[in-house]
């Protein structure tokens, strides 16, 4: 049963760390493939720049602006009296920021197959470009963006450096599948970290067969 | 450099509709041109990156140049002393490209009535309904569009641009990836849609035979510069664009109708203009209207009807310009619609041909290429 409640727990925050990145994946990639914005190849550095980091320092920056003393932080406890550090939805923050990269890599490639021709001919039927966008881009691009979010699910539900240290290992409540797995090596406890073990690869074989399904699929409709 | 063809200021209630100035600089290459033109069917003709494309996106808005101004009427499209650029969707201008760039994830329907729905009920002219019909598109409408022929595909592009109503039509090279025998028929429909709708075009191609059978004037592009400007008759021949062009390959392509058929052979008398010609491979009906294809070059010139010949026309015309352009001649004889005849300057010596000289002309029942693309 405790089993049970960690798988939950770490897809909940997977999930919610997911669905918090998915827009804005969608609204980097249009800026930086579809509008080409000045000063773009600095832009995707900073995209990818959680890729290149250890996740540890992603969770001490998390920690150092979520903190009580920091400027998000601060403001969330004196204005609403929340705090966020060492919850589960600082488990999601971390599991989002470190899984971004992948995600908006993956959304960048399907947009970018995208005919240009097809969002010039719509704005020349006298659709925005907000409108070509969600008429147009997103679904011709829907199975590649897909593909990215079950891609930065799965870095998602693997995050540990950056979720330790700013929502800790605290049973129930912010400990996922990779923490788990951690304190029950730590225990000594084999038997329980191999079936953890097994649990954490057959959710990451199933979601990148997923992933490679929907990739298949997108090749062979063109787009 | 420029060579301005003075026939522009004659045209009668001609009214302005574009002017001009644009400049654009890429990497290796700088369009920079000015021009007015005016109501009716403008072709841009020049080689592959000549700036045709790039002028037609300015105009479009797809584009923006660096430097000009462009209007339509008195609206100001672009201007970069008053930082405007009008956005494309604001333009309404229809837009037809040469890979026709159908949403693949709509129906033939949809696509047709994408623009349409976000066009101003008051901005509304033309019906889908109408241009189903003019394109005969009704057994295409609930077709994916992934399916269609070029054709096919070309005209459900034309019927989505022109649903928008819009008020003018930018075609970029709209039949250079089709067949020969479609090219004639989405000729004719262009030249529907010009009688039937009154929709002026700005034309883009690199073909002189589809410049001189649509457009009533010519913008002719080299190196990103105007080289000449003018009626599209007489933008052909000046000399910057006999240089580029390909006489060999010039085509009449002369709208008919099937007056009489014969039993044998595909055999069927067509009229095109006060002339009747005999041609082979016609499938179309008594009645039903064609374009045809004749090759300037595969045309004889003759002062008398030869008594005995092969060829099955001999049809009178009388000359009503004559160009010379280098060692070739061009020239337009007139048999109710213009037909353009290749000769060689010998010939026109010999035949003392001057304009208003009576001639015939003598084509072969099998140069008269039907252009009937599939039945379907």
């Amino acid at each position: 049963m405790e089993l049970l409640d960690i798988l939950g727990l770490t897809v909940q925050i997977a999930v919610v760390g997911t669905v918090i990145n998915l827009p804005i994946a969608l609204g980097v990639s249009w800026l930086i493939v579809k509008r080409r914005i000045p000063g773009r190849l600095v832009f995707d550095a900073l995209v990818s720049l959680p890729l290149a980091v250890p996740p540890v320092v992603v969770g001490y920056a998390l920690l150092l602006l979520l903190g009580n003393r920091g400027p998000v932080g601060g403001l969330l406890d004196n204005v609403l009296g929340v705090e966020l550090v060492f919850t589960w939805f600082a488990a999601a923050l971390a599991a989002a920021v470190v899984s971004f990269p992948l995600m908006a890599r993956a959304v960048m490639v399907a947009m970018g197959g995208v005919d240009e021709h097809l969002e010039m001919a719509a704005r020349s039927l006298g659709a925005s470009a907000v409108r070509v966008f969600f008429t147009i881009t997103v679904p011709l691009a829907y199975r590649g963006i897909l593909a990215g979010a079950l891609l930065g699910f799965v870095r998602a539900i693997s995050e540990f450096g950056a979720t330790i240290v700013v929502a800790g290992n605290i049973p129930g409540k912010t400990q996922t599948l990779p923490l788990a797995i951690y304190s029950e090596v730590l225990l000594g406890d084999d038997a329980t970290a191999m079936r953890l073990i097994a649990v954490s690869v057959g959710l990451a074989v199933v979601t990148l067969l997923a992933h490679n399904w929907l990739l298949d699929r997108a090749a062979r409709s063109g787009v | 450099m420029e060579s301005n063809i003075g026939a522009q200021d004659e045209k009668d209630g001609a009214q302005l509709l574009l002017n001009l100035k644009v400049r654009k600089s890429f990497a290796d290459f700088t369009l920079d041109c000015e021009a007015q033109f005016t109501d009716g069917i403008t072709a841009i003709f020049g080689p592959s990156g000549s700036g045709k494309s790039t002028l037609l996106n300015s105009i479009a808005g797809l584009v923006r140049p660096d430097e000009g101004e462009i209007r339509f009427k008195s609206e100001v499209l672009y201007s970069s002393e008053k930082g405007v650029h009008l956005p494309p969707e604001k333009r309404r201008f229809g837009y037809v490209f040469q890979d026709s760039a159908l949403f693949p994830h709509m129906s033939v329907s949809d696509n047709i009535h994408f623009g349409y729905k976000l066009a101003a009920r008051e901005d509304r002219r033309i019906e889908p309904s109408q241009l189903v019909e003019l394109l005969q598109l009704d057994r295409l409408l609930h077709r994916g569009v992934s399916n269609l022929s070029g054709g096919e595909r070309q005209r459900v592009a034309l019927a989505r641009a022109l649903a928008t109503s819009p008020r003018l039509l930018l075609l970029d090279e709209p039949l250079a990836s089709l067949d020969v025998g479609l090219r004639g028929v989405i000729l004719g429909y262009l030249k529907r849609i010009r009688r039937e709708l009154g929709i002026s075009m700005v034309y883009v191609s690199h073909s002189i035979s589809e410049m001189m059978a649509l457009a009533d004037d010519a913008l002719i592009l080299r190196n990103g510069k105007v080289v000449a400007f003018g009626q599209s008759s007489e933008a052909l021949v000046t000399p910057e664009v006999s240089a580029l062009a390909h006489f060999d390959t010039l085509e009449n392509f002369l709208d008919g109708v099937v007056r009489k058929r014969y039993d044998n052979e595909d055999l069927a008398e067509l009229e095109v203009g006060d002339a009747n010609l005999l041609a082979v491979g016609v499938r179309r009906d008594e009645g039903e209207s064609l374009t045809v294809s004749i090759r300037a070059g595969d045309i004889i010139v003759s002062r008398q009807i030869p008594p005995q010949t092969s060829a099955r026309n001999a049809i009178l015309a009388r000359v009503s310009e004559i160009h010379k352009v280098d060692s070739r001649v061009l020239v337009y004889a007139d048999i109710g619609t213009r037909v353009v005849v290749e000769i060689t300057s010998n010939s026109l010596e010999a035949l003392e041909l001057r304009e208003e000289t009576e001639m015939y002309l003598i084509i072969k029942a099998n140069s008269v290429i039907p252009l009937e693309g599939s039945r379907d």
